[in-house]
């Protein structure tokens, strides 16, 4: 404490303002101190979240920015340029100003109207008969789908056995998954074009066959390249069945095939139908591989029986230039894949009921 | 194995088998060699599971090649010097005379540049450019992507859940619902005619590679994060020293597969790329084959680039695929 050399007449009185100022200066010093422990830690807490928060936000800026600009606006504006007619002449932002001269959903009535009028130098009546055809096409490629997941979970359950090797296996069965798409499908017109090798094998025309054996081909195609993806899965979820749930099975006098349907199977069931629904979702949006394969069904007229859905879409973009009808037929196609979708859904919370 | 201890009741039995049941008991006296039991012998389960092998690697084997030959013909058909050759009479190898053979084995692979030539680009330039389009969005796209993840799975910010599903929910729409209008903004701002549209929007990350590697961080413990905290270390730090060490097993299997699935990329290009010189493998083979399927001299070319095309994604996944496939086995992601 200080010690204040003072006149010994005035010590009295000095002592207690000497007393009272020690005492101020203790209060100031316990409050500064309460002060001092109280604010910085408040303050360090706001900084802390406010730095949290900033930096949550930084971290993910870059991509909500790409998902709003390049997912959401592209939707919205697809919807709308939907509702216009822009053909690509003068700029979007212009089209997109100006309202349908023939109403706003035309391109929806065209789409499904076997009545109106062809567009531009094609002939034909509306763009129902276009529509369906391309519609069923890419109805018809989804078989490959049950067929390919039947084998994958076959394919599965004899990898997931004890045997060696199982790992070599795999890898031989997803070199067809990673492989380029164009390479492959110009593999396939040569191995099962005219006069091939597949064709003298199974005695059979296949590219140059009827509609049916050209959508096969295809299907042949994306079934072989699809197959190590869900084979990878099915085996991670094999991996996953509960060892002792099985083995309680065969104590109680269960053999292998009965075990793989009442134990296996219903706790691999979540893979199995992401692996459904996920391969609806993008069996729904084939066309590269018929792209491809026959060309497009717009281009030449030939090809359509075997177009599939978004092929129609490409063919209006690439040979009309009608990016209204286009976008008007992605969103239909956008609410066929959600429906569809829905409906996976809704049957499995049934099969959870029952 | 001797069949006298496999035996169970067929001593009583012995004296008078009717034929029926003769061979009722070859039967199943061949079945017990298999391992299966039957009324006669007992089963073994060493041999029925050396049987049930047997038959796996029969069926893994069979449809492995099934999975391969079309790959060996390829490379078998591009060695062919003719059309004719190469479709009709190449189940295994070309079957050609010398005198058939113009050139030597390799004449269409350099008969490619040739050809190659023609379109407007270059097939070195095509593989610079598919390069370009791989490599650059991908690299920055996983950076953003990681970012995104780190902030998901590890920090508190406001209206986080609100962003991861936003985010999310942009999945639930197709690609082909929105590329023409994708097309339209692309050619709005002038990059379908640079390459940007296959470069920009890569860029800011892709939301499933987001999902995949939060997905991974969240098994990460919180607590070196804490512990780096406490030591002063910033979030910009954390993420660089911390995160993207300790998840570069989840970054790198998604860098490997998004690096494949641009360079196998063909929608893409198609839409958004309207200059020739800016046309990646995927286009110029597509011309490839436009240009000379029909020709009988140069038919083998096509399938000689498509090899190449191939090759460069087949041997990345020689090398990663004890990663890619671990990654998508431990993640779920298909592509």
């Amino acid at each position: 404490m200080e010690e204040h050399i003072v006149p010994a007449d005035a010590e009295q009185a000095v002592s207690t303002e000497a007393e009272q100022a020690v005492l101020a200066e203790a209060d100031a010093l316990a409050e500064a101190e309460a002060a001092e422990q109280a604010a910085p830690q408040r303050r360090r807490i706001n900084r802390a979240v406010l730095a949290e928060n900033l930096w949550g936000w930084f971290f993910v800026c870059f991509l909500v920015i790409g998902t709003t600009v390049f997912v959401y606006l592209a939707f919205v504006l697809s919807v709308w340029m939907s509702f216009v007619d822009y053909r690509g002449d003068g700029t979007l932002w212009e089209a997109l100003g100006q309202s349908n001269e023939n109403g706003a959903f035309y391109w929806y009535k065209y789409m499904f109207s076997s009545t109106m009028p062809g567009l531009f130098g094609q002939a034909g009546p509306g763009g129902l008969e276009n529509f369906g055809t391309s519609l069923l096409n890419t109805v018809f490629y989804l078989i490959g789908i049950p067929v390919g997941m039947a084998l994958s979970l076959f394919f599965a359950a004899l990898m997931s056995r004890d045997i060696k090797g199982a790992g070599a296996f795999r890898v031989i069965y997803y070199i067809p998954t990673v492989s380029s798409t164009v390479s492959v499908a110009l593999l396939w017109s040569n191995l099962f074009g005219a006069g091939g090798t597949m064709s003298t094998l199974f005695n059979a025309q296949f590219i140059n066959g009827d509609r049916w054996m050209q959508m096969l081909t295809v299907l042949i195609l994306t079934t072989w390249k699809g197959l190590g993806g869900s084979i990878l899965l099915l085996c991670a979820g094999m991996n996953g069945v509960n060892e002792s749930h099985k083995e309680a099975a065969s104590i109680d006098g269960a053999n292998a095939w009965t075990t793989f349907w009442r134990i296996s199977l219903p706790q691999l069931w979540p893979t199995i139908f992401y692996c459904i629904v996920t391969s609806f979702i993008g069996g729904m949006q084939i066309f590269a591989e018929p792209d491809l394969i026959y060309g497009n069904g717009i281009t030449n007229a030939a090809v359509m029986p075997v177009t599939p859905f978004v092929g129609l879409i490409y063919g209006q973009y690439y040979t009309n230039q009608t990016y209204s009808y286009c976008s008007a037929l992605g969103i239909i196609l956008m609410i066929i894949i959600l429906l569809l979708t829905l409906v996976q859904f809704w049957l499995d919370s049934r099969r959870d009921k029952v | 194995m001797s069949e006298e201890t496999n035996v169970v009741a067929a001593a009583s039995a012995e004296e008078k088998l009717s034929f029926f049941q003769t061979v009722q008991k070859g039967l199943c006296k061949f079945a017990s060699w298999l391992g299966f039991g039957s009324k006669y012998y007992r089963s073994n389960k060493r041999r029925k599971k050396i049987f049930f092998d047997v038959i796996t690697y029969v069926i893994l084997i069979g449809f492995a090649f099934i999975m391969i030959y079309p790959f060996w013909w390829m490379i078998s058909a591009s060695f062919a010097s003719t059309r004719s050759i190469m479709v009709g009479n190449s189940a295994w190898w070309p079957t050609q005379t010398a005198g058939e053979q113009y050139g030597d084995l390799f004449y269409h692979y350099g008969n490619v540049l040739t050809i190659a030539n023609g379109s407007g680009t270059t097939l070195f330039q095509s593989i610079g450019v598919t390069l370009m389009f791989s490599l650059v969005p991908v690299t920055i796209g996983i950076i953003t992507s990681t970012m995104a993840a780190f902030a998901f799975a590890k920090l508190n910010f406001k209206g986080k859940n609100f962003i991861f599903f936003y985010c999310l929910a942009g999945i639930m729409i197709p690609g082909p619902s929105i590329m023409i209008t994708q097309y339209c903004i692309f050619t709005e701002l002038g990059w379908t005619e640079n390459g940007l549209s296959m470069i920009i929007p890569g860029c800011f990350g892709a939301i499933m590679t987001a999902f995949f590697v939060r997905q991974y961080l969240f098994g990460m413990p919180t607590a070196i994060i804490e512990a780096a905290k406490i030591d002063g270390a910033g979030y910009w730090r954390i993420f660089w020293q911390f995160v993207v060490p300790l998840a570069m097993p989840a970054i790198a299997a998604q860098f490997i597969l998004s690096f494949i699935g641009s360079w196998n990329n063909y929608m893409g290009p198609l839409l958004f790329v309207q200059e020739r010189s800016w046309w990646p493998l995927a286009l110029l083979v597509r011309w490839f084959d436009q240009e000379s399927s029909g020709s009988e001299q140069n038919a083998p070319a096509v399938m000689a680039i498509s090899v190449l095309a191939l090759l460069p994604v087949l041997i990345l996944f020689a090398v990663f695929q004890k990663w890619i496939l671990g990654s998508i086995m431990l993640t779920g992601s298909k592509e």
